[in-house]
């Protein structure tokens, strides 16, 4: 028995499969050992191995211990070392024919240490691009993936999105007001070459200011927007600005981006309903559409010139969100989507001066007509 | 500090006995019952960020909970969430083992608990996930498992194939090869599961008669699915 704390395990045939905590000293002729418990086989408890008769290598869990065998004269013997500064002695101590087995092991040990922290770094290096990347707009990569859903699964997404809104509202089917907003998308629409979308429009009857335009094309335009509206031109504008959100598929954009973070770190963290509900989620945050700043200024300035090429005045976009952000009343919920602030402002202003004038063609139905179908005393005229 | 298994079986207890002043780490909501002179504090080992990254990437508890006996000797009753049998090691100083994440229960004071990160290779197929922890020290050591614990005993060189997910706790003396236990990657890759562990002795390895992965699907079949 002896007093010391054990600094390593032996393990032989009688010993139990633990092995025997022993406490190894490194002599100038080998090792001894002294056993912590007395086992069969051991004088006193305690033994020793001239350095003649062993062989080492590298073993355990990560190769990072020092494994010595030797035979005893009943049965074949193995120590297990891994204080490091016990294996540094037995280094220094051992004799040339043990050198070389002995920086084999140590090689081993350095290599699997370092392989060990390559595919972490590589592994580590490429998820952190990749959810830096995917978070902190590189959106390159949410574009290209954007560029390979059809147009379809949009449709499909904007659809179900489009009825779970309309489930609580009340839908104005028919009459001048309606076929005046699909004259205006018309007017617009026609002007998109290669449109891939058909852009059905539907009105609601709603003292919200709000329109917004779903991923595959379904346009909702509150009746509360309109009644604000003092020109069709206005409308008209708003509506541009929708349009364009679909056509640079913003709302696929937002969602892709979005799936994307949460897909990576469930994968990191191995939560998987964080996805499920990420999904649900989504599903509501497409009613409110959110977008970027960039996103907004992209449909700000794709909507001025889809007017002006449908010959219509384009201004109209500007003063109107200019009027709603200066008296906020009622629920102007298109205001909290798209604030007006006065850079935005500036750069529709700057963009429409740039524009060559264009003779406006105006609209087939009177727009004083509407306001009255809508309730609008329309005596401050023109 | 003593400790005693009460009911042996499926659903096991295990009782430690503190004299003043001693205290034990276990997992936080191990502890059933205990005397008034043991106080319970919910420590976070490695500090709020150790604890952070603890629960996300091993799924761990945040919280490992130290019962105290502080206030005069006592007693507690620990047992673990799930049925299964529950067994105590006495670790010495050099004898060192990894435990997988459900596997703990207690642990004396003398006991360090690291989580390590294991190699790529391991720890996307061996079915424990990337980090595991190693408990090394002196001291008692108490481990849990879904069904009996079976100690498989190895001695230097000898082999032992293991299904990855019936892995509790194994000795650092050996070492291990995670192996494909059918033909055909693909039926592997997609089912997680034909994965084992090719063990190499000496050293012990202790398993658990049940698979928890295995029992969660059959359960699951019985459930609404949910929308
Ligand atoms: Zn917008």
């Amino acid at each position: 028995m002896v007093d010391t704390a054990p600094n390593a395990l032996c393990f032989g045939d009688g010993f139990p499969a633990t092995g025997v905590p022993c406490v190894v000293h490194v002599e100038g002729h080998g090792l001894t050992m002294a056993f912590l418990h007395n086992v069969h086989g051991t004088e006193n408890g305690s033994d020793s191995v001239p350095f003649s008769d062993m062989t080492v290598s590298a073993g355990g869990l990560d190769h990072d211990q020092l494994v010595v065998k030797w035979n005893s004269p009943t049965e074949q013997r193995t120590l297990y070392l891994k204080n490091p500064d016990l294996i540094r002695a037995f280094r220094q101590a051992a004799p040339s024919h043990l050198s070389s087995p002995l920086e084999r092991a140590a090689e081993q040990v350095r290599q699997v240490r370092k392989r060990h922290r390559l595919v972490w770094g590589v592994v580590g290096g490429s998820l952190l691009a990749l959810v830096l990347g995917l978070w902190f707009g590189s959106d390159l990569l949410v574009e290209l993936a954007v560029d390979r859903i059809p147009i379809e699964w949009e449709q499909k997404l904007g659809e179900s999105a489009y009825r779970d809104f309309l489930g609580g509202q009340e839908v104005m089917e028919e009459g001048p007001v309606v076929a005046a907003v699909e004259e205006m998308t018309r007017r617009l629409a026609n002007q998109i070459p290669d449109n891939p979308y058909r852009f059905d429009v539907t009105v609601v009857k709603s003292d919200v200011v709000n329109a917004f335009a779903l991923p595959g094309g379904s346009v909702v335009v509150f009746t509360g927007m309109m009644k604000k509206a003092e020109r069709p031109e206005e409308v008209a504008g708003v509506l541009a600005h929708e349009l364009n959100h679909v056509l640079q598929r913003h709302g696929l954009e937002r969602i892709v981006k979005q799936l994307g973070f949460v897909a990576v770190a469930s994968i990191i963290f191995g939560n998987q309903q964080g996805l499920g509900q990420m999904m649900k989620q989504l599903g509501v945050e497409l009613m409110t559409l959110k977008f970027g700043r960039a996103q907004e200024t992209e449909a700000d300035l794709t909507g001025l010139q889809l007017l002006y090429r449908a010959k219509i005045d384009p201004s109209g976009m500007i003063t109107f969100f200019e009027r709603l952000a200066e008296k906020d009343e009622g629920r102007v919920e298109l205001l909290s989507t798209h604030p007006m602030s006065s850079s935005r402002a500036e750069q529709l202003k700057a963009e429409l001066a740039a524009m060559p004038t264009v003779t406006p063609e105006p609209f087939v139905f009177e727009w004083d007509k509407i306001r009255t179908s809508l309730g609008v005393s329309t005596s401050t005229g023109s | 500090m003593k400790s005693e298994i009460l009911y042996p079986g499926a659903f096991p207890m295990v009782r430690v006995e503190f004299g003043e002043g001693e205290h034990i780490k276990a997992e936080s909501g191990a502890m059933v019952a205990c005397s008034p002179t043991i106080d319970i504090e919910s420590k976070m080992e490695g500090g709020f960020l150790g604890a952070l990254s603890r629960k996300f990437l091993t799924g761990e508890k945040f919280f490992f909970q130290t019962l105290r006996a502080s206030r005069g000797a006592g007693e507690a009753l620990l047992a673990p969430t799930v049925p299964g049998e529950i067994v105590v090691l006495e670790l010495d100083g050099v004898n060192e083992y990894m435990v997988q994440k459900d596997g703990f229960l207690a642990g004396a004071d003398g006991i360090a608990i690291d989580s390590q990160m294991q190699s790529m290779s391991r720890g996307l197929l061996g079915g424990e996930g990337f980090f595991i922890l190693k408990m090394s020290g002196k001291g008692m050591l108490v481990l849990n498992s879904f069904g009996a614990i079976h100690k498989i005993e190895l001695k230097p060189s000898q082999e032992y194939i293991v299904d990855n997910s019936h892995l509790v706790a194994w000795s650092t003396t050996t070492s291990y090869n995670i192996e494909k236990a059918t033909s055909g990657w693909v039926a592997s890759f997609t089912s997680g599961e034909g994965f084992v562990c090719r063990f190499r002795g000496p050293g012990v390895v202790y398993i658990q008669s049940r698979n928890p992965r295995g029992f969660g699907s059959w359960v699951r079949q019985f459930l609404p699915a949910s929308e």
